[in-house]
């Protein structure tokens, strides 16, 4: 898809704090819109950065990614990690009802 | 005690003093002094003088442990098995991990003690350590003012002489910023030399674990022990650690040491300016050769890392939704315990970054902002490429100017941002970096000088560090802080 900059505005910010699962207060929403802005002009600078000319541009500036074996090895176990779940119920995390409760968006 | 790593490991495997007697009175310094400098979240002291008892029993036992009894700090976004980590966030209450952290786990094995957890800026993001969700920690050279960030806690920690040593994590100058704010010394190892595994994410591609010491051997020695292969962190480099210590007396006659051009930034405080002239004779007195190398990308590194830290942190960060651990903060449907969970969990600079790295990462600006910053990022280790053939290392101020005072920058991110302007370029090109004191100001603020070298050049590294060092002559006297109880 064709990406652009634009300014930052309200709109941005209220659908950027909606993906990031975040709710700001509308009274707070110029301030935010205020400080992104200044950042993402600050940021706009790399636009004057020439793309890399030995056609190594989309590699990783440190290394690749190293991927280990896919093997299965011992964990810390189920009730190790159970122990930080904030709600369990017979060894199982418990969450808000899913399906049939309107709590999709 | 002369408060550094080794001589305590040397005095401990030698039976003169107690492991146990060593913890004690590190804590009792942490007790006295915690009030005033808010380094610690946590301090441990049953656990930690049981540790000190196991560690006596090793060493009556003949077990050689390089770093017997030392007691250490450990910043709180690690793992130290049954201790709670909070990332000084809301959001983590109640966590406690599993299992050490590889680093901390190697360090435990060579005889470390942890005296307690040290304070940061919430989730790593900040140069304060001011936004921490519990408490600003303070300067010991000056109480009015940061420690530097986000390992402010650890830094503190060292500077007043609470502990040898601490472990920060650095992300874009997490552990030399604050080094050098603190006047001790702060090591980031290349991308890859430390295992990440029990270090909570904050950008993956640029963490790493870290010493913050009184000198340059110390964080060495602690270096030496966490480093290497991990088979729990893919990108824990197979490659030998060689021999960190063994470098440390090398000398750098013929060295070549490239004095970065970018360093001289407009609006450079003075007193840096002034100071790093004094670095430049320092290292001609020790027999380098002194030159001016350029990176010319590294001017633009803070826009760079803005987006690619941001963006990976936005990731990272969306593991926290109250489901699986941490703070729950609604029982309504899953979108508003998320929502609530999150907003309430978090405090507002991380915030700030979970935006910006969603607005980068979002569609239709991913190319212009993600994409760009990455392609970028690569001219800029390509930069570096070019530059070590010039130079065996490259050095900078650590830091544009003194700590400032607490709350000074609170209202504009971007200038808080641009405390790391030196330390960031070597974060993106996966380089190891030192910040070493380098003199203080005519108030008594430290100074620090940063010197880089090319991935996984740690030996040469230490080699000119240590020179660099022995050359300054870095006061030895504590801070007004640790008066009271320092020797």
């Amino acid at each position: 898809m064709a990406s652009e900059r634009r300014t930052v505005t309200l709109g941005i910010v209220r659908k950027v704090a909606q993906l990031s699962r975040l709710s700001l207060p509308e009274e707070e929403l110029s301030r935010w819109t205020e400080q992104l802005g200044r950042i993402v002009s600050y940021i706009d600078q790399i636009e004057a950065i020439p793309e890399s000319a030995n056609g190594d541009a989309a590699e990783d500036a440190v290394s690749p990614t190293p991927v280990r074996n896919d093997e299965p090895r011992p964990g810390y176990g189920r009730e190790a990690l159970g122990r930080n779940a904030p709600r369990q119920f017979q060894g199982f995390g418990v969450v808000p009802r899913v399906v049939g409760a309107g709590g999709g968006e | 005690m002369s408060g550094l790593a080794r001589a305590v490991a040397a005095d401990v495997a030698a039976r003169r003093r107690s492991a146990v007697e060593i913890a004690a009175e590190s804590l009792d310094r942490i007790e006295r002094a915690n009030p005033d400098l808010n380094a610690f979240l946590e301090v441990s002291r049953d656990a930690a003088l049981e540790e000190a008892k196991e560690v006596d029993r090793r060493v009556a036992a003949g077990e050689p442990l390089p770093l017997a009894g030392v007691p250490l700090a450990v910043k709180d976004n690690m793992w130290v098995a049954g201790r709670r980590v909070s990332c000084a966030s809301r959001i983590l209450e109640g966590f406690v991990p599993p299992g050490d952290a590889t680093a901390v786990g190697r360090l435990r094995q060579a005889g470390a003690v942890f005296v307690g957890k040290t304070n940061l800026d919430e989730f790593a993001m900040g140069s304060s350590t001011e936004n921490s969700a519990f408490q600003p920690t303070r300067n010991p050279w000056d109480l009015s003012r940061i420690p530097g960030g986000s390992s402010g806690g650890s830094a503190a920690a060292v500077a007043a002489r609470l502990v040898p040593g601490a472990l920060g994590s650095d992300t874009g100058g997490s552990i030399r910023q604050p080094g050098a704010c603190s006047g001790v010394v702060g090591f980031k190892p290349s991308y890859g030399r430390v295992s990440r595994w029990g270090l909570v994410a904050f950008g993956s591609s640029l963490d790493q674990i870290g010493p913050l010491t009184r000198d340059v051997s110390d964080a060495a020695r602690i270096y030496a022990v966490m480093a290497g292969a991990d088979p729990l962190d893919s990108t824990c480099a197979a490659r030998p650690v060689g021999d960190p210590e063994g470098a440390l007396e090398r000398g750098i006659e013929g060295m070549r040491i490239g004095f970065l051009a970018e360093g001289e930034v407009e609006g450079l405080d003075s007193r840096v300016a002034e100071n790093l002239e004094a670095c430049r004779q320092a290292f001609e007195r020790a027999g380098a050769r002194v030159s001016v190398v350029s990176v010319p990308r590294a001017t633009a590194a803070i826009a760079i890392y803005y987006v690619v830290a941001s963006a990976e942190a936005s990731s990272n960060l969306a593991r926290y939704d109250g489901v699986r651990y941490g703070a729950r903060r609604s029982d309504g449907s899953v979108a508003s315990l998320y929502v609530d969970t999150r907003t309430r969990g978090f405090g507002a600079e991380v915030k700030r970054r979970i935006l910006l790295g969603t607005f980068a990462l979002s569609s239709g600006y991913y190319e212009a902002y993600y994409g760009r910053a990455m392609r970028a990022r690569r001219v800029l280790a390509n930069d570096f490429e070019r530059a070590f053939g010039a130079a065996d290392v490259i050095v900078c101020p650590s830091i544009p100017a003194p700590a400032f005072r607490l709350g000074e920058k609170v209202d504009d991110p971007l200038q808080m941002y641009l405390s790391d302007i030196f330390t960031v370029p070597a974060s993106l090109a996966g380089l190891p970096a030192i910040s070493i004191p380098s003199g203080r100001t005519p108030e008594g603020l430290p100074l620090g000088l940063q010197i880089m070298a090319p991935r996984f050049g740690e030996e040469t590294l230490f080699a000119a560090a240590r020179a660099f060092e022995r050359e300054i002559d870095f006061p030895s006297d504590p801070p007004p802080a640790a008066r009271p109880y320092a020797t």
